[in-house]
């Protein structure tokens, strides 16, 4: 009852923007991790060469190894806090809303400056929170600079930015279900344990999916800290992808190393996503 | 209940204070004269906290040079965003949510692939391509690759597609265009997720750092994270201005959340618990 | 950019109104340049653009923490601009081996800049960048806490300059970890432009002649001394404070009284006056190993030049004046670098003339000595960059020098053709 082209209407501006300003250099990019560069700018096809000799490299592996611990522990870490806190700030009242907003504000900060401004927090010698431990009388905490406690440190303040920001999306799901269910529910003689699990869960798993997903891209692409507080230090314990990605762009100048990188980082993240789409049925589309 | 309703209380400003004391830190410190910032961190004190003396000369220093200009940048910069990415996602993801229509599968994961690559490796062919078209320093050039989002995408068309079939079908029946049923009918119901969409992509092009720097550095077109970031040179750093500057820009940011709240009480007024 | 164009139409405009000789139109350059304040930089180029009005001079200013990638994206497009760029001085084999630096040996005479000048701007007797900010280190001491403890702070006096076994030795007595008080920090704790010195000073050379082998060179004995001595601040003596490496925030920390000395960077001189003024601090000349010899850090920001640039003859009027007596006047006047042309020392006695810039013009024309030439700086210094800071928490110096001096010579392979 429709015309062929109704649909295409609808997408044609997004998908141009989309596809010129994405899908163009994204497959140019892809294509440049079978290049090489030489010195003076001439690319050769290398074939799967930048791949082999990433699969030869221990210290590949082991940025494979910690940004797959990094992304395990933060992505649920970051959906179970924001779900709980949106479930917190969901019921209206006096002062919820700046509630809300402050707990948001983190966000507004970009990642670069974050990372700044918690490199002087955590520092060992001027750091507040140091001094705040200091003068309870426990011991100053090495944070960024010790092995162990490097990457917690980075969970800790990616997680300080972003858990308020994704309660907002939880707080979109949460406002979608109508609250006729959870009455009808309680009358019915259900606890409040039973309405979560049975039929607030299972009527947000869209609001799960969606965020799972793009807190996943994201955190997967994560650098600016890494760059700008540790550079994949003490011993590579930091060392995630996509900052050996940047590293070998402008570091060691081999453009098609680190494009090899960025497309591993990109077929991990698509697999991944597929997976939690699966799981969430939040596709709606497949 | 009223104890259900005090701890909650409680919890909810325990951590709004848990989120704010970094970015109170922030705010102290550029009030305060360059010496006195690390002079109380490594030992906590009152002064930590408080300061002592206050100077309001790091934002006096802003005023007189490109600060509000760049804030100017980054509020048109953000607004034309939002609005045009408003439009041209909520769009496609009501094609994908409504319409069964060939290669709809394929289309959509490769929309949500958009996201998942690193900006870095992208931006020497995107470099290439503004080149080309001759829109480097031009407004042009940091709002339009940053208007299509799949992540925006992705969202309306969940949310399009928890919308009944009946309502959809109603419409048609009713003699109701597509364009008007989605116009009319679904778009304004989808107040929370316009807001949640709007504010994702306002802080998309807030945080915008690495893109304008390369594509659009004239003077004149300068943005905000760039302004902030010009504060910490090689051989000096202006912590304070550094610190002002962000905290500005904290507080102009800050505003669009403030004013899309209602978009989620509205909706929760009818849940009373109880 | 209005300003530009219109002073551009204007330039065009006097060059048609019937001028003799030749009709020149104007001439654009771009210049990518160092996130300096705006009001350091646009009257260097008012001031070109007003004595060579048929040619305009534009610039865009980049964050430091950006520059040099930005610059890879604009180089790397291959394109005719920007015409000149603000080059960090080891950087300049890099551009150079990868034709993105031109060679200047035609277009400036060497004889006017200091020798550590030229040698940081060169690679295998080329010059591909020129010299336009120059750097040296002093070593800041805070008079008040010497005064207290009782003892003699180090003499301005280059020729009784301190030993590094001295700045240890008084560095152990005046630190007090716990109390967050230390005897010496230093400024770019884990910077090679900042430790070098302590194996040279040795008699360690950083790499070999070609710029392409490191292997015998920075895990040399000498090398392997002064790192050791190094370690053995933060570890055994805990003179200096470890996992403290931001060049941001360590000034500060002197300033603000947690250590007895500082050893950093003449901008510190201003920013002490300026920031502390209630802070009681002298001068004294970089400390030195007792058997070996003084040897200073140097180098800083040069100019370079894209060799696709379509305006020849303007690029040169530009980088002449740029790099001339005046303008660098002007320049050390706006934003006090150490000076790179030899004649500069002697316009401004009023401040040359002090005692700690005569300590200043003394390293830079003795015991300076330019970071390592080679075109695989960013490999060589990332890599060294890393071990540096490992050896803060201990390790065998030696062991991790000669595992980093084969990962370097790995990435300077790639330069084996050159």
């Amino acid at each position: 009852m429709r015309a062929k082209w109704v649909p295409f209407a609808f997408l044609a501006p997004a998908l141009l923007g989309l596809f010129l300003f994405r899908a163009v250099p994204i497959l140019l990019a892809l294509g440049g991790g079978f290049t090489g560069t030489g010195l003076t700018g001439e690319t050769s096809f290398q074939g799967f060469d930048n791949y082999t000799s990433l699969a030869s490299d221990p210290e590949f592996w082991n940025s494979v190894r910690v940004t797959l611990v990094f992304n395990l522990i933060i992505n649920p870490l970051q959906v179970v806090l924001a779900f709980l806190l949106a479930l917190l700030m969901a019921k209206p009242g006096r002062g919820v809303g700046a509630l809300r907003t402050a707990v948001l504000l983190p966000i507004t900060v970009s990642i670069a400056l974050t990372s700044v401004m918690w490199n002087l927090l955590l520092d060992p010698a001027v750091g507040p929170v140091n001094g705040l431990l200091r003068s309870f009388g426990l011991a100053a905490q090495p944070f960024f600079h010790s092995q162990g406690q490097a990457l917690p440190s980075l969970i800790a303040i990616c997680t300080w930015r972003g858990v308020g920001y994704w309660m907002f999306f939880m707080l979109g799901g949460l406002s979608a279900i109508p609250p006729e269910v959870n009455e009808a529910a309680s009358i019915d003689g259900a606890g409040p344990w039973r309405r979560l699990w049975h039929i607030t869960l299972p009527l947000m798993r869209r609001s799960f999916g969606f965020v799972l997903i793009a807190d996943t891209a994201a955190n997967f692409l994560l650098f600016a800290p890494v760059y700008i507080i540790t550079a994949g230090g003490p011993d590579g314990s930091t060392s995630l992808l996509m900052f050996e990605a940047y590293r070998a762009a402008f570091t060691l100048l081999d453009n098609g190393r680190s494009l090899a990188i960025s497309t591993v980082i990109l077929l991990i993240v698509a697999a991944v996503a597929t997976l939690e789409l699966r799981f969430f049925r939040a596709d709606d589309v497949a | 209940m009223r104890r259900g309703g005090v701890a909650r209380y409680a919890a909810m400003i325990a951590l709004a204070v848990l989120a704010l004391l970094p970015l109170y830190w922030l705010l102290i410190s550029s009030i305060r004269p360059a010496g006195d910032i690390f002079r109380y961190g490594g030992r906590f004190s009152w002064y930590t906290l408080i300061p002592g003396r206050l100077t309001f000369e790091n934002y006096a220093e802003l005023t007189r040079g490109d600060f509000p200009l760049a804030i100017g940048n980054s509020v048109l910069v953000s607004v034309v965003t939002v609005v045009a990415a408003l439009l041209i996602n909520s769009m496609a993801g009501f094609a994908f949510a409504v319409f069964r229509f060939p290669g709809r599968a394929t289309l959509f994961i490769l929309v949500l692939a958009s996201f998942m690559m690193p900006f870095e490796s992208i931006v020497m062919p995107l470099y290439t391509l503004i080149r080309f078209l001759g829109w480097t320093d031009s407004y042009q050039a940091l709002i339009l690759p940053e208007v299509a989002s799949g992540l925006s995408i992705f969202l309306f068309s969940q949310f399009f597609a928890a919308v009944p079939r009946e309502l959809y079908e109603a419409g048609r029946i009713d003699g109701a265009s597509w364009w008007q049923v989605y116009w009319r009918l679904v778009l304004p119901l989808s107040g929370p997720t316009i807001a949640t969409a709007a504010l994702m992509q306002f802080i998309q092009q807030w945080d915008a750092f690495f893109w304008p720097i390369v594509a659009a550095s004239s003077p004149d077109k300068v943005m905000i994270q760039v302004a902030i970031a010009r504060h910490a040179n090689m051989e000096t750093a202006n912590w304070g201005g550094l610190f002002a500057s962000a905290s500005v820009s904290v507080m102009v940011a800050a505003l669009p959340f403030l004013a899309l709240q209602r978009y989620y009480v509205r909706t929760m007024m009818h849940s009373g618990g109880k | 950019m209005q300003a530009t164009r219109r002073t551009a139409l204007a330039g065009l405009g006097l060059g048609l109104a019937g001028l003799p000789t030749r009709a020149r139109s104007t001439t654009v350059l771009k210049a990518t340049w160092e996130g300096w304040p705006d009001s350091q930089v646009k009257p260097l180029f008012d001031a070109f653009n007003k004595a060579y009005p048929d040619a305009t001079a534009s610039y865009e200013l980049i964050p430091f923490s950006d520059l040099f990638q930005t610059l890879e994206v604009r180089l790397g497009a291959r394109t005719p601009d920007p015409d000149l760029y603000s080059c960090d001085s080891p950087l300049s084999a890099s551009y150079g081996v990868r034709n993105q630096a031109m060679i200047l040996d035609d277009v400036l005479d060497r004889a006017q800049f200091s020798k550590a000048a030229v040698d940081a701007g060169s690679f295998r007797g080329k010059l591909y960048s020129a010299p336009f900010a120059n750097s040296s280190q002093l070593l800041f001491y805070n008079r008040a806490f010497f005064k207290q403890a009782g003892l003699t702070p180090p003499t301005a006096d280059v020729a009784q300059r301190w030993t590094w076994e001295q700045v240890a030795e008084v560095g152990r007595k005046m630190a007090d970890p716990a109390q967050n008080r230390w005897g010496l920090i230093i400024e770019q704790a884990e910077r090679p432009y900042q430790l070098l010195p302590l194996g040279q000073s040795l008699g360690g050379v950083a790499l070999s002649a070609d710029g392409l082998k490191s292997s015998g060179f920075i895990d040399s004995p000498a090398f392997v001394e002064g790192f050791t001595f190094l370690q053995r601040l933060y570890t055994d003596w805990k003179v200096s404070p470890p996992g403290v490496f931001d060049p941001n925030v360590t000034p500060d920390l002197f300033g603000s009284g947690r250590a007895a000395m500082f050893l950093g960077g003449t901008f510190n001189l201003g920013l002490f006056s300026n920031k502390y003024p209630e802070l009681d601090w002298g001068v004294a000349p970089h400390p030195y190993f007792a058997r070996g010899k003084p040897v200073t850090p140097t180098g800083s920001w040069h100019i370079g030049v894209n060799p696709r640039t379509r305006n020849k003859d303007a690029v040169t009027e530009f980088i002449r004046f740029m790099t001339g007596p005046e303008l660098q006047v002007e320049w050390f006047k706006l934003r006090p670098y150490v000076p790179v042309r030899r004649d500069v020392w002697d316009k401004l006695p009023e401040v040359f003339g002090t005692p700690t810039w005569k300590i200043i013009r003394y390293e830079v024309e003795n015991t300076a000595v330019a970071r390592p030439s080679t075109p695989g700086w960013r490999e060589y210094e990332d890599l060294l960059r890393q071990t540096l800071r490992d050896m803060q928490t201990g390790g065998d110096v030696k062991a991790m020098l000669t595992d980093t001096a084969a990962k370097i010579d790995r990435q300077l392979l790639k330069y084996n053709k050159v």
